[in-house]
């Protein structure tokens, strides 16, 4: 096969979860600039089938927008079982969904308990099992990528002096669950290799930097900037190439991976 | 100083959550023995029992024992309270309480959300409420207990003659929460470290003896220096740790596994 063939997702079925914002956005155009059909479930349906329809009318491929809550196991099941329904398998499985757990007003090392049972409740156990329940599909299959985004704070420290002169920032840098959630992602992801290798189900973890938004702090940018090699944070389509690969069978060989895609950032 | 005496934990109180499971018994042992007073605290109380009772017939008996569940803000809070009134200062933590599993891929939502309860939460809680006794008093060691599973997945081939030991090895959740403990470290190595106090991660090898005879033999075959763990083994990483010989070193993991992850 040609090997540009090889990055093509036409004929698959994907699903993302929380493919609407910031990388998932990203993620999502990825998926379907290389052709698949997409099923993009979010807790937000109305924007999401907005978002959906743009993809329709800019690329010309199937997506349709799913309403699921991570924190609610019911809907998972639920929004498994309706791409199931619709479709019959899951060829791609991009998990880039994570709730931000409201509390009582603690931050950072000093986040309160119910930030933490949340975290807990949603972003980790939630999380384990929906892919759990899209990897026993998989395996039924005997084939399938998993793709689950884990991030640069799963790889490394917190840089304090990237906070200069921003105190509030620098309170907030050292929280316990996004660090403790991201840092067992990039182990988990060798168990789960290991564990779907013998099905020729495949799933890495994506490890992205800091992404530039309307809202970030230029102070912040600026000190962040310095520790990355390429010398910016990152922008929404540096994302795309790494989801597309690990999608497709471009990337056959590869499992159990935690890729980061941070310009360098935790190469020093 | 004498770099022996740096090795020494005399004058250091010492306190390690759920002894009972995997590793804990040695550490207690190690820390006992090299001079610390040590505190038991854990959910079972006729297992803190017995570890105090090795403890004692070592001749280092432990210093006390606290009735401790792991995953609930008011634990954490009451083990704290507990630890100020008892000690004149809390030297080294020893995070132990990450000993279960599922076994097992395939789980209910409630069963994985149980057991990530009593380590993922009880882990944040004990490293929040005692790290802060540590930062206020600018000095401490938190050690986190974690193994092999944290720096690689689990070998199909070491189980090629146990395959129901492999049905239970393969843990859906393990691996994510012993993996947790290495960049963990780092991440509360940065707080703590502005108050002048440590963490690190020590990922054991397999204790000999733990495990089915055909994995053991199949895990040596794996490994560089072509044993398994011995209770020394186990200790002494903990001492160094614990000790102030490992003074300037933080937000790291040790591998303590025979080479088992150096290949």
């Amino acid at each position: 096969m040609n090997t540009f063939d090889l990055f093509s997702l036409k004929g698959k079925t994907a699903l993302i979860t929380g493919g609407r914002a910031m990388y998932g956005k990203g993620a999502t155009c990825a998926l379907a600039d290389a052709g698949a059909d997409i099923f993009l479930a979010s807790h937000s349906l109305k924007p999401a089938q907005e978002f959906a329809e743009e993809l329709k009318a800019e690329k010309g491929v199937n997506v349709e927008a799913l309403s699921f809550e991570l924190g609610d196991v019911d809907s998972i099941r639920a929004m498994i079982q309706t791409v199931l329904d619709k479709a019959g398998r899951i060829d791609v499985f991009v998990n880039s969904s994570r709730i931000i757990p409201q509390g009582d007003g603690g931050n950072g090392w000093f986040e309160d308990a119910r930030q933490m049972e949340e975290g807990v409740r949603v972003n980790s156990a939630a999380s384990l099992y929906m892919t759990s329940l899209v990897g026993e599909q998989m395996i039924r299959q005997g084939s399938g990528s998993i793709v689950t985004f884990g991030s640069m704070m799963g790889l490394i420290g917190v840089e304090q002096h990237n906070y200069d002169g921003n105190p509030a920032m620098a309170e907030g840098a050292f929280g316990h669950i996004y660090a403790l959630d991201k840092s067992g992602l990039t182990a988990w992801v060798r168990h789960a290799a290991s564990y779907y290798g013998q099905y020729g189900v495949r799933i890495n973890a994506v490890c992205p930097g800091g992404l530039k938004s309307d809202r970030t702090n230029p102070v912040f940018e600026k000190e962040y900037s310095k520790h990355t090699q390429l010398g910016r944070l990152a922008n929404g389509d540096d994302i795309k190439g790494i989801i597309a690969f690990l999608a497709s069978d471009a990337s056959a060989y590869l499992t159990g991976l935690s890729i980061p895609v941070d310009g360098g950032y935790t190469c020093i | 100083m004498n770099i022996l005496e740096q090795f020494s934990l005399k004058g250091k109180n010492a306190l390690i959550t759920c002894p009972e499971y995997l590793y804990g018994r040695e550490i207690a042992l190690g820390l006992s023995s090299a001079g610390a007073a040590v505190y038991l605290a854990g959910p079972d109380e006729a297992a803190l029992e017995e570890i105090s009772k090795v403890l004692e017939e070592a001749g280092v008996p432990a210093a006390g024992r606290y009735a401790y569940v792991p995953g609930t803000e008011e634990a954490s809070v009451a083990l704290a309270e507990a630890v100020k009134r008892d000690m004149s200062s809390l030297d080294i933590l020893v995070e132990n309480s990450t000993g279960m599993r599922l076994k097992g891929w395939s789980h209910s939502y409630e069963e994985i959300y149980k057991i990530l309860e009593f380590t993922q939460l009880g882990v944040m809680m004990t490293v929040q409420k005692l790290g802060e006794i540590m930062a206020s008093q600018a000095h401490g060691s938190v050690l986190l207990i974690s193994d092999y599973a944290a720096l690689a997945g689990c070998d199909p081939q070491n189980y090629v003659s146990c395959q129901d030991y492999a049905s239970e090895d393969f843990s859906l959740e393990y691996g994510y929460v012993k993996g947790s403990f290495v960049n963990y470290a780092r991440q509360a190595a940065g707080y703590l470290g502005s108050a002048g106090c440590r963490c690190n991660c020590i990922a054991y090898g397999p204790l000999a003896g733990s495990k089915p005879e055909a994995f053991e033999e199949a895990f040596i075959r794996h490994s560089h220096l072509k044993r398994l763990a011995s209770p020394e083994d186990v200790a002494a990483a903990a001492v160094f740790f614990a000790s102030d010989a490992s003074r300037f070193i933080t937000g790291t993991t040790l591998a303590v596994d025979g080479g088992y992850t150096a290949k």
